[in-house]
């Protein structure tokens, strides 16, 4: 089953929507990471995790989320996710994930959003 | 993502860094501003700020020239210069700067606001533990609903497995379902796992006092694996199996606590597996159930809906089966020369199979009566095209008439069935008795016809065992003297009223008690001379 988290990136102007398929968890979590770094080091303001392909997520990866959601903030960005399965959707409202950045059911109401 | 050292010309006020301070969550914005208003005020090149974490120094902020690492042990840095502040350290690079010259009010500020972030750190972990806490709690309060109300036994065991390695912050996990003698491998995750293991392989239970060395090749790559058994019954419905703990530093053991958590998780899942079993027999049942309607409607159908008309004669048939289909069956066919047929037969055993037994005879019999006359002949083809397409188990008592109305003469052949009674005009009760064995019991058997004249006002009632063998609750038989009682007392009433007067007595007599037989009656009256009954 899964591996390793895999990211792809759909870079759009204003906003980059970044793919993951697979496990959140450290490793997975610090390649997105890497890329939403690198995303924002490339002047990306708004980014939107589409989790479409990702079934799990664990505590390491939420903190790793919310180190993320915390370097949004500093430069005034935003970050959302979309297409959450209800158990993670969940796991991030308890976590106050859901506090800093928004969720959206899907990507097309999420890019709308973001962009309007 | 280091914050640039201030330049001339982008040179920072206090009313810059108060500013970045009134926005939520820029606790770590409003540090940086500090540290680059802080170096600009002091004529630092480069600076960065440490707080205290379990012995080693984190760096909160950084901004300028310099290379500040972001973690430091025991405090020493070969970075540029020291100074400690309460609760954390700044390392700056300027050769003409000493610490003491680092004292004010901005030192203050900056120390405090160090305490502060410092502060913040331990409550957002605190709060981070408190939270997943929450999220432990809820996955095993939700995955009793959640998994519980998942019938779908392929989805059951990947939701189960996936919450399990989420739960324990394991790296890989693998699920084992019990099949006869081993555990089969139902879903895995984060890489391969064994294919079975024998119910006795040693491993198992190694693995379940937490040996886990010794068992690396059930997940193999794995280096710390946890497993606990699916249902406490000592017969375990399977194996949760998780592996490699995650932290931010890699992976390591699972704890004691961590165990304790699988076992309450395995015990839901113990539950699910249960309800999801039961489901599945339950949808099963209903299939069976729908299809049993669907053969009792056929078989209904069998049943004659119209009753021959015969000038100076009576025919009533009536059938109550115990199942939804029955092994009783009736039949009343008009055949050539005002000659009618009464046929009842009672196949051993109930149910689908007694059910297609019927259709076999309904059929063979339809075929028959049309070519031959009953007799001994039309049983013997019709035993053995039975004995030759049943099942070995099965047979079929029979009692087949023809009545030659022109004659009033009736012919008939009782196989292995209970004795039709012939209810003469006088109330004197003749037994119509066996003329051989069961149809379909052996191929080649020999069967005798008898044969009686029908008077004026005479009743031939033919019965299945299902109505005399009927039980009370008190397990006493509803017996053939009641029969004969009732169908003497009623011999002259309309032939509804009798079959309603014994179905009437035989449900009293059960007064509830479910019967496990069908009941069947086939009653045939010769008209009294002033043609009422």
């Amino acid at each position: 089953m899964t591996e390793m988290l895999k990211v792809s990136v759909d870079r759009r102007t204003p906003l980059a929507v970044i793919y993951t398929e697979g496990y959140i968890n450290n490793q997975g979590g610090e390649e997105i990471a890497r890329v939403a770094y690198d995303l924002i080091d490339n002047d990306h303001k708004i980014l939107l995790l589409n989790l479409e392909g990702t079934k799990i997520v664990n505590s390491i990866g939420i903190s790793i989320l919310i180190e993320i959601i915390e370097k949004m903030l500093e430069i005034d960005g935003v970050l959302a996710f979309c297409n959450l399965t209800p158990t993670i959707e969940k796991t991030f409202h308890i976590m106050g994930l859901a506090q800093y950045a928004r969720i959206f059911d899907t990507e097309e109401t999420a890019v709308g959003s973001l962009t309007a | 993502m280091d914050q640039p050292a201030t330049s001339s010309a982008e040179r920072l006020s206090w009313e810059d860094v108060l500013s970045s301070a009134s926005k939520a969550g820029s606790e770590r914005l409003f540090l940086h501003r500090l540290l680059q208003f802080f170096c600009q005020e002091n004529d630092l090149s480069g600076a960065a700020l440490y707080t205290e974490i379990d012995e080693s120094f984190e760096r909160q902020a950084s901004c300028g020239v310099g290379s500040f690492p972001v973690s430091i042990q025991d405090g020493e840095s070969n970075s540029g210069e020291r100074l400690e502040l309460p609760g954390g350290l700044l390392i700056y690079t300027s050769t003409e700067t000493s610490p003491a010259d680092l004292s004010g009010p901005l030192a203050l500020a900056l120390s405090s606001t160090l305490q502060a972030a410092i502060l913040r750190l331990r409550l957002k972990q605190e709060s981070f533990v408190v939270n997943y806490r929450g999220v432990e709690l809820e996955a095993l309060y939700d995955v009793g609903l959640a998994i519980a109300s998942m019938l779908n036994l392929e989805d059951l065991g990947e939701e189960a497995l996936l919450r399990a390695v989420s739960l324990l912050d394991a790296r890989r996990g693998a699920l084992y379902l019990r099949q006869d003698s081993r555990y089969l491998l139902d879903h895995t995750l984060g890489g391969d796992a064994k294919s079975e293991l024998p119910l006795d392989d040693p491993q198992i239970q190694l693995i379940l006092e937490d040996r886990s060395l010794e068992t690396q090749d059930i997940l193999p790559g794995a280096c710390y694996l946890m497993a606990v058994p699916i249902g406490s019954d000592g017969r375990p419905q399977g194996l949760l199996v998780v592996a490699d703990k995650e932290s931010r530093q890699g992976v390591g053991k699972f704890q004691e606590a961590d165990r304790r958590t699988l076992s309450l998780f395995a015990n839901q899942v113990a539950i699910a597996l249960e309800t999801a079993h039961l489901h599945r027999e339950a949808l099963e049942k209903e299939r069976l159930e729908r299809d049993l309607e669907l053969a009792a409607d056929i078989q209904r159908r069998l049943l004659p809906d119209v009753v021959p008309r015969l000038e100076g004669y009576e025919l009533a048939g009536w059938s109550r089966p115990a199942r939804h289909v029955g092994g009783d069956y009736y039949d009343l066919l008009s055949v050539r020369d005002r000659r009618v047929t009464a046929v009842l037969a009672d196949v051993s055993g109930k149910g689908m199979a007694a059910a297609l037994m019927v259709s076999t005879i309904h059929s063979a019999l339809r075929l028959l009566v049309n070519q031959t006359e009953v007799g001994p002949d039309l049983i013997q083809h019709l035993n053995q095209h039975i004995a030759e397409s049943s099942a070995p188990n099965l047979f079929i008592t029979l009692f087949i008439a023809e009545l030659d109305a022109p004659q009033n003469k009736v012919i008939y052949v009782n196989a292995g069935h209970n004795p039709a009674l012939l209810i003469r005009a006088s109330g004197e009760v003749e037994e119509l008795g066996s003329g051989g064995l069961p149809v379909g019991l052996f191929e080649g058997g020999v069967f005798e016809a008898g044969s009686f004249v029908m008077e004026c006002g005479d009743l031939m009632c033919v019965y299945s065992d299902g109505i005399t063998e009927s039980l009370s609750p008190s397990d006493e038989e509803f017996g053939l003297p009641r029969l004969k009682d009732l169908a003497v007392t009623l011999k002259n009433r309309p032939l509804g009223e009798i079959v309603a007067a014994v179905e009437h007595a035989v449900t009293e007599f059960a007064q509830g008690q479910s019967q496990g037989d069908d009941q069947t009656l086939v009653l045939l009256r010769r008209q009294s001379l002033n043609g009422s009954s």
